[in-house]
């Protein structure tokens, strides 16, 4: 009998896969993802926001008048924009002068025009402060800096760390934002997470002008 | 002397037909009778103590045996499921993130070696193999080496050897369709077809489980078990070239998702492969020669974009070589060697890079079998790791002594473990807390294991005693260091851990067993006196199970008992500040399993169990408590179709 193939199978085999196989199973990371305001919608009044909300020494500032962002360093103490409507960091939310309720809608889209605010109360934001340095957690302390948040828009995501990880729960509510030049703008956080499941990156569902 | 040397003769004759039909896939079916008349098993063919096919009654070193029957009437579905209902001692908990940790007298998932047909595993997280991977369906029988075993397994057995072993089927063919259900969603869907053809050999293994999410607490350490699903398919073909010549060949693949996440699963796939060759030269020398295969990858597949995106990959290719020479009047000589390509690519490395390492091995051991009641067996193995730029000799020395009715064994072995590719470069930023760095620096773990031990035996009893002791040096952990504000694999203080080790059990003839098993254990580190182990001192299992053969069939029912002391430690309650220690108690708990089986005589088998028959439930839910909601109930139904149809 005949050995000699079998014998040269294993090292044929070492050779061919030597960092393994089956690499077509999966997706490539999503690269370069458009950052900012990447969607919007056939009627030009709304569409989707992402941006990088990772860093915790940073505020992503959001324009919804002109559809810009910008950021600005904590630590650096650098100022904030002129113009700008809402900010984040990580996933606390402020806004400039503006005030937030929640509607009963399930999703945004369903806000297309200004619904009945009378009877809702519109919440303003209030003196708090954002955590900007996790590295000394583990001694029993973090690095906070005082700043506005708006304690609505902010229980946008649940954040439960009785357990590890973190369990990251969705509100799924709609927002209702009135801005300080008295227009309003509707709210739908849908994602804290890229494609790679790598959290701090926000997604936003929202419509404005009302 | 003449009589001597015939019966000498005559069990080199009954090893070299034991090798013969072992050898190359360490396959025996367990008659069922063999398990009713001695609960020891005595008459039993095991293989992983000494890498040779030996009686379990001549083995140097104690070898705990669990058979198909065993892991039927445990209705087991993975290998944790298992060893916790037969084994005191062993403990398998949650870690962070929920991945399982194992803990079997005092040495973790990275000291503890698991093989499947004796092969090694590929992949790891937090220092443990994929338990979830170790399905029982077409496990023959499983093997259970306790100790350091290096100077025949080389890397990672310090503390045990646990070695899964495939069945193979005599019979023409055989379909065995199974499923069960259980409380908060858990399915169990398995198909086995194996079928003999001419010189060829087939089995094959189909296997699906599902578990619910189960919530368990709202306020505790661990609150919710995530949701989770697994896949599993093998295929081994045997063929039988000439009576000298055996060729396997195998393939396996293996999913399984977890829902860890409102927005991301995590799931982990394996892809196994291997092919064998069994060559016997006469009645006196044998070669196996193999390559294998095993590449385990981790993935998060992302729910909103449907990316499935690969961020860990650990391949290994291993070629293998086993000779064996029997001496007719001395004993037996065994020389092996190995060489291993180990590739690991990781999100844990600068910018999810990789790294590899080659090692190679070269080891020989000598069986003597001095008189009929005495005998020794003495190995050394020199390994090589090349990233780690480390060698290792391990010796091992294992002495028996037979007395009518006693057993006595005696045994000092070596154990090493080489530091992993991760432990050496690992470059992890842990969600902006702190930074875990590897270090290329790290020694070798090394332990000194003595054992001693004997074994009675009379009629339908039989009782096993045995002392260990364990010194383990360089011991690798993360420890903080403030320099780099981040956490550093480092080489730790010298660890001892002894203790004693008692198994009782008996067989009646109408039909009752019991069996109960104990171990006490205690670790210490041998300098600062810091209680930091979280090994439970006090554990046993204890089995009473009663059979009653019927006109249709036959019933088994089995009550099996977990006991676990408390643990009281010394806790860092600062990770920068050593200074800083509380002391924690983790409370002690019994766990309970009442398992029916009925077989009836056309191959039809009926399990109902009751797990967690007594409903405890921990106040509070540590990372090592039992991760239960209470009691839970579970019904299967395994048909074998060769049977029905015939």
């Amino acid at each position: 009998m005949n050995l000699k193939p079998l014998m040269l199978l294993p090292a044929l085999l070492a050779l061919a896969s030597c960092d393994g196989l089956f690499g077509g199973l999966y997706d490539e990371p999503a690269k370069g993802s458009p950052m900012g305001f990447i969607e919007r919608d056939a009627d030009g009044r709304g569409g989707t926001i992402y941006i990088d909300a990772r860093s915790y020494t940073r505020w992503t500032y959001l324009d919804l008048h002109t559809r810009s962002t910008d950021t600005a360093s904590i630590p650096l103490g650098q100022p904030e924009p002129h113009a700008w409507d809402l900010a984040l960091h990580r996933y606390d939310v402020k806004t400039r002068s503006g005030a937030a309720t929640v509607v009963a809608a399930k999703y945004v889209g369903e806000l297309t025009s200004l619904p009945d605010t009378a009877g809702l109360a519109f919440t303003a934001d209030a003196d708090s402060q954002v955590v900007i340095d996790m590295s000394t957690m583990m001694e029993g302390y973090l690095g906070y800096a005082p700043s506005k948040v708006n304690p609505v828009l902010s229980r946008w995501l649940d954040v439960n760390t009785a357990e590890m990880p973190p369990i990251y729960t969705l509100s799924g509510d709609v927002y209702l934002l009135r801005l300080a030049d008295g227009s309003c703008a509707a709210l739908q956080f849908t994602g804290y997470a890229n494609e790679a499941a790598v959290k701090g990156y926000v997604t936003i569902r929202y419509r404005y002008p009302l | 002397m003449k009589s001597k040397l015939s019966a000498v003769g005559r069990r080199m004759a009954l090893l070299v037909s034991l090798l013969a039909a072992t050898m190359a896939s360490a396959q025996t079916e367990l008659h069922p009778d063999s398990i009713r008349i001695d609960p020891r098993l005595l008459d039993m063919v095991v293989i992983t103590a000494t890498r040779t096919p030996k009686l379990i009654m001549d083995v140097p070193v104690v070898t705990r045996v669990i058979t198909e029957h065993d892991m039927q009437t445990a209705d087991a579905t993975t290998i944790q499921d298992l060893l916790e209902v037969e084994l005191p001692g062993i403990e398998f908990t949650y870690s962070m993130n929920q991945q399982v940790n194992l803990n079997m007298q005092g040495f973790g998932g990275n000291s503890v070696l698991f093989l499947v047909d004796g092969e090694r595993l590929a992949g790891e997280t937090l220092d443990n193999v994929d338990y979830s991977r170790l399905g029982l369906d077409g496990v023959g029988r499983i093997e259970i080496v306790k100790g350091a075993a290096s100077s025949l397994y080389g890397s990672n057995a310090v503390g045990g050897v646990v070695n899964l072993i495939s069945r193979t089927s005599t019979e023409p063919w055989t379909l065995n369709l199974g499923t069960r259900w259980g409380s908060f969603g858990d399915r169990r869907h398995t198909a086995s077809l194996s079928f003999n053809a001419g010189r060829m050999n087939s089995l094959t293994n189909l296997q699906l489980t599902h578990a619910d999410a189960i919530h368990l607490s709202d306020s505790s350490d661990m609150m919710n078990i995530y949701a989770s699903r697994t896949v599993s398919a093998k295929e081994r073909l045997i063929f039988r070239a000439s009576d000298r010549l055996k060729l396997t060949a195998r393939a396996g693949y293996f999913f399984r998702e977890r829902e860890s996440s409102s927005v991301a699963y995590d799931r982990y796939r394996d892809f196994a492969g291997g092919l064998k060759a069994d060559y016997r030269f006469g009645d006196r020398s044998d070669l196996m020669v193999s390559y294998a295969f095993d590449q385990y990858d981790k993935s998060d597949y992302t729910l909103a974009s449907h990316l499935d995106v690969r961020d860990y990959s650990n391949v290994q290719h291993t070629l293998r070589s086993l000779y064996n020479l029997a001496f007719s009047q001395v004993g037996t000589l065994t020389v092996g060697g190995d060489l291993m390509r180990d590739y690991l690519m990781t999100y844990q490395f600068d910018d999810g890079g990789s790294h590899t390492q080659y090692t190679a091995d070269a080891f020989a051991q000598w069986d003597w079998e001095i008189t009929s009641r005495m005998s020794l067996v003495a190995a050394l193995r020199y390994d090589y790791y090349s990233e780690a730029a480390a060698s290792h000799l391990a010796p091992k020395l294992n002495f028996m002594y037979k007395l009518p009715q006693v057993t006595l064994r005696a045994g000092y072995a070596n154990g090493f473990r080489a530091p992993t590719l991760k432990e050496m470069y690992m470059r992890f930023d842990m969600a902006s807390i702190f930074w875990i760095y590897g270090n290329p620096n790290l020694r070798p773990e090394v332990s000194d294991n003595l054992n001693l031990s004997a074994e009675w035996s009379k009629g339908q009893y039989s009782a096993t005693v045995m002392g260990f002791y364990n010194h383990v040096q360089n011991r690798i952990t993360t420890l903080w260091n403030q320099a780099l504000g981040g956490m550093v694999y480092t080489n730790m203080a010298p660890v001892s851990i002894a203790g004693a080790d008692l198994s009782l059990a008996a067989r009646w003839d109408c039909g009752l067993g019991a069996r109960l098993s104990y171990i006490y254990t205690h670790e210490s580190l041998d300098e600062d006196g810091m209680r930091s182990s979280t090994t439970r001192p006090n554990t046993a299992t204890l089995r009473l199970d009663y059979r009653r053969s019927w006109r249709w069939g036959e019933s088994t029912l089995a009550l099996n008992g977990r006991l676990l002391s408390a643990v009281t430690c010394d806790e860092y309650a600062s990770l920068s500040d050593p200074s800083q220690v509380e002391e924690r108690t983790y409370p002690g708990y019994t766990l309970w399993r009442l398992t029916l089986c009925h077989r009836f005589k056309r191959g039809i088998t009926l399990t109902a169990t009751i797990d967690n028959l007594f409903d405890y439930r921990p106040e509070y839910y540590y990372s090592n408590s039992p991760a239960t909601p209470g009691r839970t109930f579970a019904a299967g139904l395994s048909i074998d179709i060769e049977k029905l149809v015939k």
